[in-house]
């Protein structure tokens, strides 16, 4: 038992590994979701079926291709890759970054959708109504959109978190197997699972999966319901 | 002085507005889809005129391919149908939204909370309050924003009609506190007639009248229009004393050195003799007699002249002066055997509890 409790230094790095880049794939894409969610919620444009395909795209594809689409272009010899090191000095492909990238590509459709339902359900009413009485477009945004829409930029942002925490086959095939760099949960366990006699590592990495995304699920329900209580 | 000058196309309707709204309380009526609240929306910014002009407190806030302020910049206060409260705010909060941090504050937000009477709910969310404490917040939120005009669209559609009666005397607060110009948009005539005699009359998306409503009344397309509403008398009167035995009060208007004296009951709490009260009397409610009865029990018998005459369906609308002007409905049947004519002399009948009283 308490082997199956001691962690190696490898696994804490994979833990701590996963929920940075996690962190990192929920704060930047939920500003842009926002962004993103608003336009598509509010605003009839040229070519808004297109982005909106794009945008879905990742959620019916196979990850692995996904991680080799990034590779392509991210990748130090891709078009954007290159331009991308000879402007930064930054290598995207096999790195931190090229985790992030990975998970905020598959999951940016899950949080876009959950943004966009949630303001659909805001009554632009109220927002006319904030307008008349002097607030600009940014003020009416922030102060009444969003609060209203709260419910579904949580449960967007964590089901962003949650699907990053998970993230295998995009994130092997553009930021590999990098121990202590790339090497998120998902892979850390599935390199265990290679291994014999490390059927307790597996196993204590799987649970401490279960036990970050319960926690994850559980707050934003409390918060959820917490605020329709309020509301009434 | 707000002034609209527009054309609003859209493929099955059209509105066409060349008007100038005065700086008291302008009642706005129509049926249905007539246009009124396009107008309120297009004074507001929240719709685009497809041309013309729009001057709100001599400001030119649109005008077609030169000027477009945002409704923001616009300066008026806008009182939707159904309140529009921000759910996720209190009381409180909804009503220092609109709030500029800059004094110049025309009313201050202590003042607004003791003339709409919300000190006890200012912490409380918008679900935790009545309709007619929603709107109430929405006036006082709409009157902190410190507008040049506002819009009242269908204040009173959302509130029960028990609760209405008691949202007009808070509209006439506002308006002799503040002298802010006032449009008020229903498709409710008594509403309207309880507080402005001001009307601007919609229909299909143009005007068919506007002015005052004895005048207006006169005209025969006005007088078809407004057909089977219910007309409303209101007059302006002041306390002459209180009974509180017989539970009587006596109401007096000097006229032209001569005085109306009209009775009613005493419903009103916190009155004094002095103060100004608002009456309202249905058209239909009024009789009409040769000469003044004696063996009766009917308390008010007004003197007057029959000053013009109105032929609707069924009725004639018998206009009158009796001092204060009158508008009395009676059957065509009447009209006919008592050979009531312009110029005839009559005594306008009504009793104390056919008089409604706000103020």
């Amino acid at each position: 038992m308490s082997d199956l409790l001691s962690f190696s230094p490898a696994e804490i790095q994979a833990i701590l590994l996963s929920i940075k880049v996690a962190l990192c794939c929920a704060g930047i894409s939920l500003p842009l979701a926002l962004w993103v969610g608003y336009k598509m919620a509010r605003y009839d444009f040229y070519g808004k079926a297109i982005l909106e395909s794009l945008i879905h795209l990742p959620l019916v594809m196979p990850p692995v291709a996904t991680g080799y689409i990034l590779l392509i272009l991210l990748g130090t010899n891709g078009f954007l890759g290159n331009w991308f090191y000879e402007t930064f000095g930054i290598r995207l492909a096999f790195s931190f970054y090229a985790a992030v990238i990975a998970s905020i590509v598959v999951s940016f459709p899950l949080i876009v959708r959950a943004i966009r339902t949630s303001m659909e359900m805001v009554d632009t009413g109220l927002e006319d109504a904030s307008r008349i009485l002097g607030a600009g477009r940014w003020k009416t945004f922030y102060r009444i959109t969003i609060p209203l829409a709260m419910p579904g930029v949580i449960s967007g942002t964590i089901l962003a978190f949650a699907r990053s925490l998970g993230e295998f086959g995009a994130t092997i095939t553009f930021a590999g197997n990098i121990e202590s760099e790339t090497q998120t949960l998902p892979l850390a366990i599935y390199a265990n699972m290679q291994v014999p006699g490390q059927e307790n590592a597996t196993l204590r990495l799987v649970i401490i999966s279960v036990i970050i995304s319960f926690i994850a699920m559980v707050l934003s329900e409390w918060y959820i319901k917490k605020m329709k209580d309020d509301r009434g | 002085m707000t002034e609209v000058n527009i054309k609003y196309i859209q493929t099955e309707f059209e509105l066409v507005i060349n008007e100038r709204f005065s700086s008291g309380i302008t009642g706005i009526f129509g049926p249905s889809g007539s246009g009124k609240t396009t107008l309120l929306k297009s004074i507001a910014g929240l719709i685009k005129p497809s041309e013309g002009n729009i001057l709100v407190n001599d400001e030119v806030v649109f005008d077609k391919d030169k000027t477009d302020l945002a409704p923001g910049k616009r300066k008026i206060g806008y009182v939707f149908q159904e309140g529009r409260l921000f759910p996720h705010m209190s009381v409180e909060k909804n009503l220092r939204y609109g709030m500029k941090n800059s004094s110049g504050q025309s009313i201050g937000f202590d003042e607004v909370v003791d003339l709409l009477d919300l000190r006890n709910i200012l912490d409380r969310k918008p679900n935790r309050i009545s309709g007619g404490e929603r709107q109430r917040t929405a006036l006082g939120r709409a009157l902190l924003s410190n507008p040049d005009l506002l819009l009242l669209d269908e204040p009173f559609s959302a509130v029960d009609v028990m609760l209405r009666d008691q949202i007009i005397p808070f509209i006439l607060n506002i308006r002799e506190t503040t002298s802010i110009p006032i449009m008020v948009v229903s498709h409710d005539l008594p509403d309207l007639l309880k507080l402005t005699s001001t009307l601007f009359l919609i229909k299909n998306g143009r005007s068919i009248g506007h002015g005052n409503y004895y005048e207006l009344l006169k005209n025969q397309e006005v007088s078809d229009f407004l057909g089977s509403n219910p007309l409303i008398n209101a007059i302006d009167m002041q306390i002459k004393d209180i009974s509180e035995e017989k539970e009587i009060m006596q109401l007096v208007k000097e006229v032209k050195g001569r005085e109306v004296i009209i009775k009613c009951k005493t419903a009103l709490k916190g009155k004094e003799t002095g103060n100004s009260i608002r009456i309202f009397l249905h058209a239909d409610h009024i009789a009409l007699s040769s000469g003044p009865l004696e063996q009766v029990s009917i308390q008010n018998q007004l003197k007057g002249v029959v000053t013009d005459l109105i032929h609707r369906e069924s009725s004639v609308l018998c206009m009158i002066d009796a001092g204060v002007k009158l508008a009395v409905e009676i059957t065509s049947d009447s009209q006919e055997r008592m050979k009531i004519k312009p110029g005839s002399n009559v005594c306008c009948l009504f009793k104390s509890v056919a008089i409604d009283i706000i103020g």
